[in-house]
């Protein structure tokens, strides 16, 4: 068994009261196959954290190709398990998303980014997140002195709720599966718009606010931000189902006049942005958000890493998908 | 950074095991003077990502009781290299002869079985059909992999009809019809070719499997066979995946324990191992 192949290294990072097994994918200019010794590799690195209880692959494996592109670009790419998920030590907890709605992992994932500062020489840590993911990554930023941006993905900023009643479920099955249904589903929506009218700019009850003031925390600096959007549930484009409070609209205000905040909104893709289309959107968009934000000076592309992968090996699909899967993960199901 | 993690009695060690094209990644949960192994066959493509945390809290636990186990992900899948479009289940049943070998050639030698669950289950059936195994251990053996493969599109449809209505909907057999007319069909991230999906009808548990009493007389060697509800999800169908995976599986793990051990001990009476 080996440790190290092509561009990927298994790490474990310690000194944190757990032991936490993660992925170094190795920047393209680098010597790879090998074990990285300690170096001083003086750029930002990508820490992608988990999205609930989510293995650090993600679903569809769509981290693994995000960190490779990230690699590919220069940029170091970090993909660690959190405590007592995935392969990494630690007990897992019933009450989750609980853990993760109150910045449970913050803590944690901030030593886990000094602690890869430390040891690969990075300039900072750019925190990278999916739903659950995204409000442990902004959560981590707050914490972290070597947050040096963040790369969210559907974030959310109210405290979800693991189960849904199940009249509530049945209810939305039948809106979905018959026309009286969606008739109903609609005149629900107009009068949640109204409702949402009356009350004006106020956040709705089960807005997170805590996280919400962490983000005014770290956004109000003008810490970068890649903010990624789907397609939402009855959403009209980027904006939210009618009578749904617009959290992006809002938390881009909270941030002020020092934000540099990106919004993006992927339309082909799913909520998971596992599908093809949604993952190659993300691969662009990064791409381009890490080149004007943490522009790399001292890397040029050479082909000298690809040479130690074998054919085939990379996890790249060919083929294109059929249609946008939903994510079976998700938090915010049906929120 | 040593690339292991100490977890009572036994070490995790995560690693990458060479194969055709391809590394496969593994975790050997290593215990001191086993009383046995067993390589664990694990759920397939996305089913590894709803029972990842089960599958390792099994793995720990047997590992705990002193039992070494092996895990992995299969080629093209989760931590493994290589691109699951191009795998076969030929590519599939050669990382289980190929790690099995490995595991086998560990010291000191004991009884060494195999674990498998779903599509798991046909490819540890399969290994211990050409007699590999000291004893056998499935939990919900589909018949073949095409009913694996269609319970895992039916909740991917259920799901994804959620961000549909009325007509945009379309049924699992609508997206049946398309894989049968040569199509492929991106499921959770993974693209299912036309060809995984006609060779998943022809991929089958061996017919000797079908039950326990048919497997005792067919090979003389310990098989137990687990039809799991939909308590045991997300190693099962049905329960609410992203939060099942976090209960307390003790109730499942306890009586599998036991029969590994009581074969075990068995085993290392009747065979000679060096």
């Amino acid at each position: 068994m080996r440790d190290a192949i092509g561009d990927r290294e298994l790490i474990v990072l310690d000194r944190l009261g757990v032991r936490l097994q993660g992925t170094y994918h190795h920047p393209a200019d680098r010597p790879s196959g090998e074990p990285a010794e300690p170096t001083n590799l003086d750029r930002i690195g990508v820490l992608f954290v988990n999205s609930l209880s989510m293995p650090r692959a993600a679903s569809g494996d769509s981290a693994v190709r995000w960190a490779e592109s990230i690699a590919r670009q220069g940029y170091p790419a970090f993909r660690i398990d959190l405590p007592g998920l995935g392969d990494s030590e630690g007990d897992s907890s019933t009450d989750l998303l609980d853990i993760v709605n109150a910045g449970g992992f913050a803590s944690v994932a901030a030593d886990a980014a000094n602690q890869l500062v430390e040891r690969f020489g990075l300039s900072g840590v750019v925190f990278f997140g999916h739903c659950a993911g995204a409000v442990s990554a902004l959560y981590a930023g707050a914490a972290s002195s070597d947050c040096r941006g963040l790369i969210l993905l559907e974030p959310y900023f109210h405290v979800a709720r693991a189960e849904r009643p199940r009249v509530r479920r049945r209810l939305s099955d039948w809106a979905r599966s018959s026309r009286m249904g969606r008739l109903a589903s609609n005149l629900y929506d107009r009068i949640r718009n109204f409702s949402s009218a009356l009350r004006g700019s106020a956040l709705p009850a089960n807005a997170n606010a805590q996280l919400l003031a962490r983000w005014k925390q770290v956004a109000s600096t003008g810490l970068p931000i890649l903010l990624l959007k789907a397609p939402g549930i009855k959403a009209q484009g980027a904006k939210p189902r009618l009578g749904e409070f617009d959290y992006i609209d809002h938390v881009v205000k909270l941030a002020g006049r020092k934000e540099s905040i990106a919004v993006e909104f992927v339309e082909s893709a799913d909520h998971s942005f596992a599908n093809r289309e949604g993952r190659e959107a993300v691969e662009q968009h990064i791409a381009g958000w890490l080149a004007a934000n943490f522009p790399l000076t001292d890397f040029e592309f050479g082909t000298e890493r690809i040479a130690h992968l074998g054919d085939g090996e990379n996890q790249g699909h060919s083929g294109k998908s059929q249609e946008a899967p939903a994510d079976r993960f998700c938090a915010l199901e049906g929120r | 950074m040593e690339n292991h993690l100490p977890e009572g009695r036994s070490q995790q060690h995560a690693g990458y095991f060479p194969v055709t094209g391809a590394h496969l990644y593994t975790v050997l949960h290593e215990v001191r003077d086993p009383v046995a192994r067993v390589l664990l066959v694990g759920p397939f493509a996305s089913e590894r990502h709803n029972a990842y945390l089960p599958w390792v809290r099994w793995a720990r636990y047997l590992a705990a009781e002193n039992i070494e186990v092996l895990r992995y992900d299969y080629r093209g899948i989760g931590e493994s290299t290589g691109a699951f479009e191009q795998m076969t289940f030929a590519d599939w049943s050669q990382d289980v002869r190929l790690l099995y070998a490995w595991l086998a050639d560990r010291a000191p030698h004991v009884p060494l079985l195999l674990h498998g669950v779903g599509v798991g289950a046909i490819l540890a059936g399969r290994a211990f059909d050409e007699g590999l195994g000291d004893g056998l251990l499935l939990w919900s053996p589909p018949a073949n992999a095409n009913q694996a493969l269609r319970a895992t599109l039916m909740r991917w449809v259920g799901l994804e009809q959620i961000f549909k209505f009325g007509r945009d909907q379309k049924s699992a057999s609508d997206y049946i019809r398309e894989l049968e007319q040569g199509s492929s069909l991106e499921v959770d991230g993974y693209s299912w070719s036309a060809g995984l999906w006609r060779d998943s009808m022809r991929f089958t548990l061996p017919a000797a499997l079908a039950s326990e009493e048919s497997a005792a007389l067919a090979y003389k060697r310990p098989v137990r066979i687990v039809k799991l509800t939909s308590d045991a999800a997300p190693l099962a169908k049905g329960g609410r995946v992203g939060f099942d995976d976090l209960k307390d599986f003790s109730w499942l793990f306890a009586p599998n324990r036991d029969w590994i051990v009581a074969v075990t001990s068995q085993s290392s009476r009747g065979i000679a191992y060096a």
